[in-house]
């Protein structure tokens, strides 16, 4: 690997580039997804949190491609998109990808079930922990529960199609570590 | 690649300290970013619009899928309807003819009256329509951004309205881009009239689709299907825009179901009465 890694072209090694920043890109077009808007009736009101979800799944499986910083920046730039308290999206995406890194010995080389279970828990304290700062910060205090859980299941759902198309594109584009 | 052992787990260590020293300034610098937009800065105003700005363009582009579909399904739905739905506009075609009558009438008088009485004539608005491209925040806030901004007149403070009355109001306003806080916010507080008496309230947003009001007189008697409209002071608002419907009332809270609904905004107009001057920075508007 390391013989072929010192011969590779200009051209090889700006695509090595391109495709490890894969995940960080993947995550911004997630984002972008759930801001626009569905014109379905109650949709709009659930909208999942597809950035948590993102970046749960890319710190089981590629740590080294999304890290501190990047979540940072996806968490600053959805709270600047989506008109939320600023800082309060990004702890919370710090927080879920500081608890997943401490526990990689616990999600090394689980099933795609023992991961949905353990977003199960790990969605509930962040969305947890979201609701909690908004209502600090915001002046109208907090939030009401009732669509909150619906959102937290909602993002339950939605895990296993966005795990799928992710790890399509991992298997697909990605270069191994 | 041969180093000795004590060198690597030295610098094992090294990248472990790193990494925990970038999440721990980065979580302090998060603190620090809440309590900056708290202060409610220009700075954080500034950035948003810009990101707005850029991200519009894209979001405009994504949005005309889910716009086409909802289309294609509004208008399969209508196609099923369309003999009922003919007959029920004839009925309310008629009757709005003989509302036009009266109103045609009312409005003469009014004018009549406004002349002898020597009113100053409210300033009439201009309007700008939008369309709606991200609707965001999910259950966490409830603003959605729209494509026209300060290129096209639109400000802070404007009223945002659809066919069917008050949506929110611009809270920034970038070049080619606003955010629009819609009334069920929970940061959003409006100042409203209720019902044929007119009562004062504040109509508070809580993040459902059902704001509640707030700040109601004692004696005031409100009943489930009072109209709530504008009421003009504090300067936000022109008075008399439509606003919602009371759906309970009792002696514990007032519930009103707004007459936009957030899922259907597809285009917006904001409207420009020349008001926004005196309160960009005021009561209400944030």
């Amino acid at each position: 690997m390391t013989g072929i890694a010192q011969r590779r072209t200009p051209w090889q090694k700006f695509e090595a580039r391109a495709r490890n920043i894969l995940p960080f890109g993947l995550t911004v077009v997630v984002m972008l997804f759930g801001l626009t808007p569905t014109y379905v009736p109650g949709l709009s009101q659930i909208t999942p949190l597809y950035t948590l979800v993102a970046i749960y799944f890319w710190a089981i499986y590629r740590p080294d491609l999304l890290g501190y910083g990047l979540a940072f920046a996806i968490g600053i730039l959805e709270d600047l998109l989506t008109g939320a308290p600023l800082g309060v999206g990004a702890l919370t995406l710090l927080l879920t990808q500081w608890v997943v890194f401490n526990q990689q010995k616990f999600f090394h080389a689980k099933t795609f079930a023992i991961t949905w279970f353990a977003f199960v828990l790990v969605a509930f304290g962040a969305v947890l922990l979201k609701w909690f700062f908004i209502g600090v910060v915001a002046d109208g205090g907090f939030t009401p529960f009732g669509d909150l859980f619906a959102a937290y299941l909602i993002t339950l759902a939605i895990y296993p199609i966005i795990a799928w198309l992710f790890s399509k594109a991992q298997t697909g584009l990605l270069v191994e570590p | 690649m041969k180093q000795p052992t004590g060198q690597i787990s030295r610098l094992g260590t090294f990248k472990y300290l790193a990494q925990r020293f970038a999440f721990l300034s980065l979580i302090g610098l998060t603190f620090a970013l809440m309590l900056i937009g708290k202060a409610d800065t220009v700075i954080v105003e500034r950035a948003r619009m810009a990101v707005s700005d850029a991200v519009t363009p894209i979001l405009r582009v994504m949005a005309e899928p889910a716009a086409t579909i909802s289309q294609f399904v509004t208008n399969l739905q209508e196609l099923g309807a369309i003999r009922e739905q003919n007959a029920g506009l004839r009925e309310t075609n008629a009757r709005l003819l003989e509302w036009q009558a009266v109103a045609q009438k009312l409005e003469n008088e009014n004018r009549q009256l406004r002349a002898l009485l020597e009113t100053v004539n409210e300033p009439a608005a201009r309007a700008v329509s939008a369309r709606v491209v991200a609707d965001s925040g999910g259950a966490f806030a409830q603003s959605v951004l729209i494509t026209a901004g300060g290129r096209d007149g639109v400000a802070k403070g404007q009223a945002v309205v659809t066919g069917e009355g008050l949506a929110g109001r611009v809270t920034q306003a970038g070049f080619r881009s606003a955010r629009v806080l819609l009334i069920t916010d929970i940061n959003s507080r409006i100042p409203v009239r209720v019902g044929e008496a007119g009562d004062r309230a504040i109509l508070a947003g809580n993040n459902s689709a059902r704001p509640r009001l707030i700040y109601l007189g004692v004696k005031s008697a409100i009943a489930p299907g009072d109209r709530i409209v504008t009421s003009g002071d504090a300067g936000a608002f022109p008075p008399g825009l439509p606003v919602g419907r009371v759906v309970v009332a009792d002696e514990a809270s007032a519930v009103v179901e707004p007459f936009v609904a957030r899922d259907r905004l597809q285009y917006v107009e904001v409207l420009d009465f020349g008001l926004t001057g005196i309160l960009a920075d005021t009561v209400g508007v944030k």
